[in-house]
């Protein structure tokens, strides 16, 4: 207790100096309104500065809200782009109507088997049907295979069942993706004659000549190509899109006129 | 009460009045004016006690704060001044500060000048600073710092030897 006089003692001058400063700026504060922007603006940053960090970490807690929000425009947003390449006669991205496209989720992934498949929380009763086609933001991952309920099961890209009708988004050039099994980045396009012209990097887009996609959704870009066959066909290995290590949010397209297709075949 | 207090006395109420009634309304080339009362806080002996100097620089400067409606700027500046005296002595006059007669006559001319110009410099300085308080006008501070220093530094000069050198 002593000791904490002698000291306040000992520095009294300083301690009344802090004091009357105080009251000073107080009074400046209040008074002057430059002073009060002035030292207003300071305590703004401070206080900004301090609860940056808290939202930072909030944003963090709510991004499971923010994403299902996202995927909710996302959805709306490629409902608008399916209206708008319907109406424009111009554009050779899509000539079928997607009237709707469903969101889900993936429950259950695989890339290192040769026959992978990916299951979704969508099923019956969220109105998928079989061989709908599915994609992701970056391009084609599927097409839906058996369907319960609740969850539908996706034949991937990386399936070596599966076939989809691919063109060269450049020349128009008709040709098949099917994947050998091996590397999940890689998946190879068949069927394009030595006749026409490639080079690495073209883009490659479904055909649209299928029951399961439009015209124009990306799949992947040209890696590699070897002309030495003796078939008289390029082996083509193209690096597709998506990365399905990390798929999540996935979109069905639902096509209308797949039916009249089918009964048109029929006939 | 002795002589030498008593003479401080009657020479703050002059030098107050003078700052108050002449000073205040002086605007030496439109921007300049001359803070005469900083001269108290230079004339201060060095062996009174500094307490009372802040709480007579607080006084002081408040006054001059409601006269000229600054709102607390030249208290601000002249508690500063006041508490950083000490400090400013020793470095000014070096050993002889800690001596209680080291009077301000007694002493060399260019410690007297240094210990002048600092204490007017920093009045000054932080005087400018909070009358912008923008970092846009850092230069013009240091302009209107300097010249108001110079003025001020000459008219107390002038204050401290008609005062001493009788």
């Amino acid at each position: 207790m002593q000791s904490i006089i002698n000291s306040i003692i000992k520095n009294r001058n300083l301690i009344i100096y802090l004091l009357l400063s105080f009251i000073s700026f107080n009074y400046l504060y209040n008074n002057s309104s430059i002073h009060y922007s002035g030292i207003g603006k300071i305590g703004t940053f401070i206080s900004g500065s301090t609860s940056i960090i808290y939202s930072n970490i909030n944003s963090y807690f709510n991004l499971k809200e923010e994403n299902s929000k996202l995927i909710e425009e996302n959805l709306e947003l490629k409902k608008i782009e399916s209206q708008l390449i319907g109406i424009s006669n111009k554009s050779n991205i899509s000539e079928s109507k997607i009237d709707k496209t469903i969101n889900a989720k993936v429950i259950l992934n695989s890339i290192n088997k040769n026959k992978n498949i990916i299951v979704i929380n969508k099923g019956e009763f969220d109105g998928i049907t079989s061989e709908m086609g599915v994609i992701s933001s970056k391009g084609v991952v599927g097409i839906i295979k058996n369907i319960t309920d609740n969850y539908s099961s996706i034949v991937s890209l990386l399936n070596t069942d599966l076939r989809i009708n691919a063109i060269l988004k450049n020349s128009s050039t008709i040709g098949s993706i099917s994947w050998d099994g091996l590397d999940p980045r890689i998946v190879q396009l068949n069927d394009i004659p030595l006749s026409s012209s490639i080079k690495v990097g073209d883009t490659i887009v479904t055909g649209g000549m299928s029951f399961y996609f439009p015209k124009g959704i990306p799949i992947g870009k040209i890696e590699d190509y070897n002309n030495t066959s003796l078939e008289g066909y390029y082996t083509i290995d193209v690096s597709i899109f998506n990365d399905f290590s990390s798929l999540s949010n996935l979109y069905i397209l639902e096509r209308t006129d797949n039916e009249e297709i089918k009964f048109l075949l029929n006939e | 009460m002795n002589r030498e207090l008593a003479r401080y006395i009657i020479l703050s109420i002059i030098i107050i009045l003078a700052q108050l009634l002449i000073f205040n309304h002086m605007n030496l080339f439109g921007t300049i004016n001359p803070f005469i009362y900083v001269s108290l806080f230079i004339l201060y002996k060095t062996s009174y006690d500094k307490t009372y100097l802040i709480i007579f620089g607080f006084l002081v400067g408040l006054i001059i704060d409601l006269s000229m409606q600054t709102y607390g700027i030249h208290t601000l500046a002249s508690i500063t001044v006041c508490y950083l005296k000490e400090k400013i002595e020793k470095y000014s006059f070096g050993v002889n500060s800690i001596l209680p007669l080291a009077m301000i006559s007694g002493t060399q001319l260019t410690n007297r000048i240094t210990y002048f110009l600092i204490i007017i410099f920093l009045h000054s300085l932080i005087y400018f600073s909070l009358i912008f308080f923008k970092f846009e006008f850092t230069l013009t501070i240091f302009l209107y710092t300097l010249i108001n220093s110079i003025v001020n530094f000459i008219i107390i000069w002038i204050i401290s030897k008609l005062i001493f050198d009788k």
